[in-house]
């Protein structure tokens, strides 16, 4: 029986190793005709026999069972080795499209001012005069007017210069507290390097009692709100005018790019103008007819959060569906 | 608004403060700062003087000059026409190094020795002066020849520009600015003293002012004799720096008293007034046709704030010249302006913010400008005509103050801010501040303005924050919903291979006639478009996909898909928002797997990426009413058998005329998208059974008529049915071969052969003896 041990062992397939099995357990193997040599014997010698041969058995069984698996293993093994595939050919980017950086900006804006409690209005792009400039204490006269190239239609309504109509439109219609903001398309006659005539605006405004709102307390929504869209930055109050809010203010924050340090994204100023805001002006709470209420508002140019948070050089691309801007906010 | 550190220490002493500093605080009293410029005068220049200046020899535009430089006496080469002896000049000495890079070096100019250089201002750095050297005369101080030119502060300056808010003329001046910073730094201002000379002879002998009617107009008049008057080095240097000047040295003199004073200033030829022989002008203030303030003798002479008539400036040298000092509400200036346009002076920009109302100081710095670099004799006195101004004054309380900031502020603090600002507190109470506001500051109107000047001078970045304590509220309504969903789909695009595109709501009106667009009708369209290509509002979103996609293929992708959810305008000019779709090229990007050829988009290919867009949809036979669209594979897109949109391959044509390969498109109404919450089936636990039939149908008959034979029979455990495949061969001829997968499951038991069987005969029997189709 010996020699079937080193047969098991030599075994290189299994299938050799199965033909193997056979002959030593199969009812024709080896083990079968040695147990069959028990027939003719009898008493002491016939139980020494069949505790040998049952120690072979097992031992060659055991043996057997082990070599399976080894044998199995390497089998698996070099069917695997046939599927190797070189993984580096397979590096890829996604199918997928993309949302538009500016979109993705405003719903981030959305989403924290949505989670501070304001509501969202939107409002229609066409304005009337009133509503885009009269009732914002923006009289005809004005000389803030200029600062607002706007686009007119022959029967003299408006596309909206800023979101600020949404404000009245939501104050004529509802009455206070207001807490809300607009987000959505604004339009101006400018056309360069810097300025498309379509852009897209966050304003926001909170009307209640008055002598409750202070311009303590804007700071403090600006404050945290910049904070959250551009991490840990310094933000600086600079008094302003708007004809809107009286006191008003322009907000700055450190330079994204530079730190502070100057550079020349920031005109080496260290500082990156980002919003205005203020307090809201009682002519145009007059305009709308409320009464003893107070409130502050805001407002900012989404495509700049954009360009500054994902460092987007050039502005007019944005409104090309230009792939190659695009596919990098997979 | 360009400021000098020397021209505002005119006014204000700065002492003691760094540019920095004021810079600093320029920004934090809303003055914001756009430009820092120091000029700096490099070392071994030195003031000097012109002894003697003779012809060179061998050079006609160069002179031989004898310079007094203090120490020693140096000949110096020079090529400026304007070089002549007895003048102080800056010269560079051998060893300067110029701001332009060159070195002084003894050198001979055509066979003549030069030892250094004689300087213009734009040689030494500084703001240009024009053509010639500097030349320099008292009004930049004492000096002393050999002194470095550098130590001088006229010249070593600092200049600043700001950027004014539309409501601060008050600043468009020196003076203006300095009064803001007065209230800063809480240093006086220096006030201008007015004096009058005792000339004999009284303005009375030669005007006379009468007005027409009562208009909201002050004027103030000096008559002069000029003579001889010459623009010293420190006005020249100034009106350099702001970079502006006029046409004669008269009006460049005024130019700069307004720059600094801010008050309004005209020079008048005196004999325009005058009728012939007679010595006494007439000046008359009117109102003309378009109801403008106007100035006039027996012709216009100019419009008060706006214009002056060139026919009454002064042209002379010498002569009997009036000088004016106007002051005009801009209020008044810019509503009538507004509604009469006409055209403007350089002026205009001061009077329409707000010019400065104290009219006797700004005229009276003038007469002694003039006095003091000129022979001129000025008559004695002024004839003025002042329209009383109604005082305004604004009533605010400590608490007012305090409530609107969020921060007590001292009330000392208060007070003394709004003194140094020019305003009068005197009549205040304990805690009432009774506030008169100065006619130079026409924007206070209200407690808040009141209130801002406060804020500006006390700082912002010194006011706590402070979180608003509010009511909780439901703040979630139909715009927010609205703005989700849109969210929602736009995730959807993106997620399903198409990127997100924004595009103006402006195209090109010719264009969209042209493919059979509506555009905004005639009398609502748009009066000023920036560009004739974007001069209408948009009806669509497929016409800037359309664009961009030729744009993405110019620029190399193979596979474009974008979407755009937008605005959309019905020539009515209603709003509304719809989303859109376009796929061309390849299906997808190359890769290993498509073995570098990805199959070309396919109209069931963009279906199906539609509907994982959207939903479920169902197509009809639909022709597009415009010319986008293939002939032949355009379709209604249905959800909840509504119409949501179209659907389509893009013309051959249009492919063509914007380079595109194969191309679909689909333009949807957003708000018929469908968004409600689902509501779940109750599902079967028995198993589905699948069966299919293969139909021969004539080619041209659609499937549609198939599929609603189908659902009018009704069957009861029917689930779905859909087309799997389609085949025509010779042998069919004009028919076709459409086979459709059938989906039967009961929710009470698992269906039995026979009840397949007798729901496939239904279907069959229905389908022959309605349309006349069987099995094949």
């Amino acid at each position: 029986l010996k020699e079937w041990y080193d047969k098991i062992n030599d075994a290189t397939t299994v299938e050799t190793l199965e033909e193997i099995r056979i002959s030593i357990f199969g009812k024709k193997g080896v083990l079968a005709a040695e147990f069959a040599k028990m027939k003719g014997l009898s008493g002491p010698e016939k139980g020494k026999l069949a505790k040998e041969l049952n120690t072979h058995k097992s031992a060659l069984m055991n043996e057997f069972t082990a070599k399976k698996i080894t044998l199995q293993t390497e089998a698996l093994r070099e069917a695997m080795k046939a599927e190797a595939i070189d993984v580096s050919m397979f590096s890829t980017s996604p199918q997928s499209g993309a949302l538009h950086p500016v979109m993705e900006t405003m719903d981030r804006i959305v989403e924290y001012f949505s989670s501070m409690n304001f509501a969202v209005k939107t409002g229609q792009i066409v304005e009337d005069d009133f509503n885009n400039f009269e009732a914002l204490n923006l009289p005809k006269y004005h000389p803030a007017r200029d600062m607002q190239d706007t686009f007119y239609f022959k029967d003299e309504m408006m596309l909206r210069t800023h979101t600020s109509p949404v404000q009245i439109r939501t104050m004529m219609s509802t009455k206070p507290p207001i807490r809300m903001i607009a987000p959505g398309a604004v339009f101006r006659r400018d056309y360069d390097l810097t300025h498309t005539p379509m852009f897209h605006q966050v304003e926001g405004l909170l009307v209640d009692k008055e002598g409750t709102v202070s311009f303590a307390n804007l700071k403090f929504i600006l404050e945290d709100f910049l904070r959250y869209m551009f991490g840990e930055v310094e933000v600086r109050f600079r008094p302003s005018f708007f004809p809107f809010t009286e006191p008003s203010a322009e907000v700055d924050i450190s330079c994204v790019f530079c730190k502070g340090e100057g550079c020349r994204v920031c005109s080496h100023t260290g500082w990156l103008e980002v919003l205005g805001c203020g307090i809201v002006d009682p002519n145009v709470f007059e305009a709308v007819n409320y009464k003893d209420v107070s409130g502050y508002a805001f407002g900012l140019g989404v495509e700049r959060f954009a360009m500054l948070i994902h460092q987007i050089g050039d502005l007019r691309s944005l409104f090309e569906g230009d792939i190659k801007l695009l596919e990098q906010f997979q | 608004m360009i400021v000098t550190r020397s021209w505002l220490n005119e006014w204000i002493d700065l002492n003691g403060i760094t540019t920095e500093e004021i810079a600093k605080v320029f920004n934090s009293i809303g003055l914001e700062v756009d430009r820092l410029h120091e000029y700096r005068v490099p070392k071994k220049i030195i003031f000097g003087k012109v002894l003697e200046c003779e012809k060179h020899p061998d050079a006609d535009k160069l002179n031989v000059c004898q310079v007094d430089i203090g120490s020693s006496i140096r000949q110096i080469v020079c090529g400026a026409s304007n070089v002549r002896a007895g003048l102080t000049v800056a010269v560079a000495v051998v060893g300067a190094q110029m701001p332009g890079g060159l070195a002084i070096k003894p050198v001979k100019l055509r066979g003549v020795d030069s030892d250094g250089m004689i300087c213009s201002a734009g040689e030494l750095g500084l703001a240009d002066t024009g053509k010639g050297i500097l030349e320099i005369d008292s009004s930049i101080g004492e000096i002393k020849l050999g002194d470095e030119v550098a130590t001088n502060n006229f010249f070593n300056d600092d200049l600043i520009e700001i950027e004014l808010t539309a409501n601060r003329g008050d600043c468009l001046s020196i003076r203006g600015v300095a009064r803001d910073l007065s209230a800063a730094f809480d240093r006086p201002i220096k006030e201008y003293i007015v004096t009058d000379n005792d000339d004999k002879r009284g303005i009375g002998r030669v005007l006379n002012l009468s007005h027409e009617k009562d208009l909201d107009v002050n004027l103030n008049y000096k008559a002069l004799d000029l003579k001889g008057l010459v623009i010293p080095t420190i006005v020249k240097l100034r009106l350099a720096q702001i970079e502006e000047s006029r046409e004669s040295d008269i009006e460049n003199m005024l130019l700069y008293i307004t720059q600094s004073t801010g008050v309004i200033l005209r020079a008048y030829d005196h004999s325009f007034f005058c009728s012939d022989d007679e010595k006494m002008a007439k000046v008359i203030l009117c109102e003309n046709e378009d109801g403008f303030a106007c100035i006039k003798g027996k012709n216009s002479a100019s419009i008060v704030g706006i214009v002056q008539d060139d026919a009454s400036k002064v042209q002379e040298s010498e002569c009997t010249i009036l000088l004016e000092a106007s002051y005009i509400p801009p209020e008044i200036i810019s509503r009538k302006m507004s509604e009469t346009k006409i055209e403007s002076g350089p002026m205009f920009y001061k009077t329409s913010r707000g010019s400065e109302p104290e009219l006797d100081a700004g005229l009276s710095y003038c007469i002694d400008m003039i006095e003091a670099h000129s022979a001129s004799k000025t008559y004695s006195g002024k004839i003025e005509l002042t329209n009383s101004s109604v005082e305004k004054i604004v009533i605010v309380t400590k608490q007012e103050i305090d409530e609107i900031i969020g921060a007590k502020i001292d009330k000392f603090v208060v007070a003394n801010i709004l003194k140094n600002l020019g305003f009068d507190t005197s009549k205040s109470s304990t805690d009432n501040f009774v506030i008169t506001v100065p006619q130079f500051r026409h924007d206070i109107v209200n407690k808040q303005d009141i209130v801002e000047e406060i804020v500006r001078m006390v700082g912002i970045d010194n006011i706590p924050s402070k979180p608003f304590i509010l009511t909780e509220d439901n703040r979630l309504e139909d715009n927010y919903f609205e703005y989700k969903k849109r969210s929602i789909f736009r995730h959807r695009g993106a997620n399903n291979g198409f990127y997100e595109s924004v595009h103006f709501v402006f195209d090109e009106k010719k264009t969209l006639n042209s493919y059979g667009f509506a555009t905004t009708k005639e009398e609502l369209e748009l009066l000023n478009p920036i560009v004739q290509t974007l001069d209408t509002l948009r009806p669509t979103l497929l016409t800037g996909l359309l664009k961009a996609a030729s744009q993405n293929v110019k620029n190399g992708y193979s596979s474009v898909r974008l979407f755009e959810i937008g605005s959309v305008f019905t020539p009515e000019r209603e709003e509304s928002y719809n989303m859109a779709f376009i796929f061309s090229g390849d299906k997808e990007n190359e890769n290993l797997a498509n073995a570098g050829k990805p199959a070309k988009v396919d109209f069931a290919y963009f279906v199906q990426k539609i509907s994982d867009v959207i939903g479920a949809v169902t197509l009809r036979e639909f022709k597009t009413s415009h010319t986008l669209s293939h002939d032949y594979q355009s379709a209604e897109v249905l959800m909840n058998d509504t119409v949501v949109g179209e659907l389509f391959r893009v013309h051959p044509n249009v492919e063509k005329e914007y380079d595109l390969d194969v191309t679909f498109m689909c333009e949807l109404d957003f708000s018929k998208i469908p968004y409600a919450l689902k509501i779940a089936q109750k599902t079967s636990k028995y198993q589905a059974s699948f069966k299919d039939l293969s139909l021969v149908m004539p080619k041209e008959m659609s499937y549609e008529k198939v599929k609603n034979v189908i659902q009018n029979t009704d069957i009861t455990n029917l689930v779905r049915f859909y087309p799997v495949d389609k085949y025509s061969d010779e042998a069919l001829a004009e028919n076709m071969s459409l086979s459709v997968r059938f989906v039967l499951q009961s929710t009470e038991k698992t269906l039995e052969e026979e009840d397949i069987t007798s729901a496939m005969d239904s279907i069959l029997e229905a389908l022959k003896s309605e349309l006349g189709i069987g099995l094949r």
